[in-house]
């Protein structure tokens, strides 16, 4: 298991990330590739059922995080928000690739409830603050916290991918689905490195800005409005244990290594290690 | 009529061009008046993302089946301006992304929901607020819709492939008016305070979309354009017909009322001489 897939790391210079291309060639409705009659007969064993819950409900919260972008200067920007009328797409089709397995192989109804308490803590409660304050923050903060939105989607990607990666490896059955997750989420991976790279490189205040949003974000992003109990289970799962903790640490190091983010890594890695 | 979502996500497609023959416009290119609208419906579907922007303000978005809809009525209409925007190439008018963003700076897009949360403040919350933003919607699309036809109308005869693409994107417009307006009656049925904030808002704040977004200039030719005149008025009451039948919103005539403000007329006017070439 790697965390660092060397398409990851292409820098901007060489390669510059194709929108136009990408929005053509969007990954929709995966039913067909799923073999669906295997879940049925087999039903998930819980964990990866939860873990499934985990991600399809991260994947279905894009409207909720279209909102907190744009309601910033990101929406300003047509080129970012040309790519994040396409991601939403994809990661809607992920979402219910997700729920068509969970349908199949009618494992939700055995899994804990997952509702409960958020949890409390102060920069917790600041994550979750409402779109106004949202809105009057970023107003002040200009046009350089498109930077900060495009490297915590970068971060976002990294853990998000090595929790499917970790699902394919506690349910085999799950493989196919996986891997489809993971080639739609590469091209999300590479518009935000890119993205990430460019802006952090050319600005001290998108690298400041940017810093505050990482240490500020609870993660993966819309973590932060579940219910406390799946958040332990999350990190329990995707990196606990020795394989996780060597997960973590290689997200904290890519972090840490983009520009003006050193540091940076270190924290979140704390974070995501249970 | 209910609204089949699962049917229209599985069904929702980028609009495609690509079996079109895009050469007749260079062998028999669209005229001026014509590319300015198009130029003005280009903008407009591109900053669709800018009307999501003031939608997902509202509480709205955390409905499943809303939050279905906005993600693939969203990407439809960027892909409407990605082929509008092909067809303005074949003329040598370029629209780029960074051509857009600094439109989007220059003018700075104004929320036009922002005045309407502030006339009501607090007493604006939750599901009332959906069926505004429901009819509002609903307005617009019905709009857009009778703009696609009335330019694929004007233009049919001259230019069959212009026709067609319009064609094919009003086929998805229809589909967006099916869900905001199958929306918005359900829930003015059921609150009283969303029927009275949703005429409210649309008499007093309703305008021709991209009004918003474009100069007063440009909204006025496009208007002129397409609904100067007799044949247009015909279309503009069917829309505010529409708007009317929806609950509590009887009697509204917004979209005429917007075209008359402008001056335009349901008089049918000679069509001004093209000046003599040199």
């Amino acid at each position: 298991m790697t965390t660092n897939d060397e398409a990851t790391t292409v820098a901007p210079a060489t390669t510059v990330f194709d929108v136009s291309e990408f929005a053509r060639t969007a990954k929709g409705y995966h039913r067909d590739e799923i073999d669906l009659s295997e879940f049925e007969k087999h039903g998930l064993e819980p964990d990866a059922a939860r873990l499934v819950r985990v991600l399809r409900d991260l994947e279905r919260s894009t409207m909720a995080r279209m909102r907190n972008l744009l309601v910033t200067a990101t929406h300003k920007d047509a080129r970012v928000t040309a790519f994040l009328s396409t991601w939403a797409y994809e990661k809607f089709w992920l979402a219910d690739a997700l729920d068509a397995v969970l349908e199949a192989s009618r494992a939700e109804e055995d899994l804990p409830a997952d509702e409960g308490h958020h949890r409390l803590t102060a920069s917790e409660r600041r994550d979750r603050r409402g779109t106004i304050r949202r809105a009057i923050s970023a107003n002040f903060a200009g046009p350089q916290i498109v930077a900060a939105h495009v490297t915590a989607g970068l971060a976002d990607e990294w853990i998000t991918q090595a929790a499917y990666r970790r699902l394919s490896s506690i349910a085999g059955t799950l493989s196919t689905v996986v891997d489809t997750a993971l080639q739609v989420k590469d091209r999300h991976l590479r518009f935000f490195q890119e993205e990430a790279e460019r802006r952090l490189a050319a600005s001290p205040k998108a690298r400041r800005l940017s810093r505050t949003e990482l240490l500020g974000t609870a993660w993966p992003i819309g973590a932060v409005e579940r219910p406390a109990e799946e958040r332990s289970f999350f990190e329990r799962i995707v990196f606990g244990g020795a394989e996780g903790r060597e997960e973590a640490r290689g997200i904290g190091a890519l972090i840490s290594a983009l520009p003006g983010m050193t540091g940076v890594g270190n924290s979140i890695e704390a974070k995501l290690v249970p | 009529m209910a609204f089949d979502i699962v049917k229209y996500t599985r069904a929702s497609d980028a609009v495609g061009w690509a079996d079109l023959d895009f050469d007749e416009f260079e062998r028999n290119p669209l005229p001026e008046h014509t590319l300015r609208s198009l130029r003005y419906m280009c903008d407009v579907e591109y900053h669709t993302v800018c009307y999501l922007r003031d939608m997902l303000t509202t509480p709205s978005h955390k409905e499943p089946e809303i939050a279905a809809f906005m993600t693939m009525w969203n990407r439809e209409e960027f892909w409407h301006g990605e082929a509008l925007a092909a067809v303005l190439e074949r003329h040598g008018i370029h629209v780029d992304y960074s051509a857009l963003k600094a439109k989007r700076l220059k003018l700075g897009f104004k929320d036009r929901l922002d005045p309407i949360k502030q006339s009501f403040g607090s007493n604006l919350i939750g599901l009332d607020f959906a069926a505004v933003h429901m009819a509002w919607g609903a307005a617009n699309e019905w709009s857009a819709n009778a703009a696609y036809h009335r330019l694929a109308a004007l233009e049919g005869s001259e230019h069959p492939v212009l026709a067609e693409l319009l064609k094919r994107i009003a086929q998805q417009e229809t589909k967006h008016v099916a869900f905001y307006a199958t929306q918005a009656r359900e829930r003015l049925a059921k609150s009283k305070k969303a029927r009275v904030i949703a005429r409210f808002a649309l008499r007093k704040f309703w305008g021709p979309v991209g009004s918003t977004i474009a100069e007063p200039d440009e909204v006025k030719h496009v208007m002129g354009h397409l609904f100067q005149g007799s044949e247009g008025r015909k279309l503009v009451r069917g829309i505010d017909t529409h708007i009317a039948r929806l609950p509590g919103l009887d009697g509204l005539t917004i979209v005429e009322n917007s075209l008359e403000a402008r001056g335009i007329t349901a008089e049918d006017l000679e069509p001004t001489p093209e000046p003599a070439a040199a």
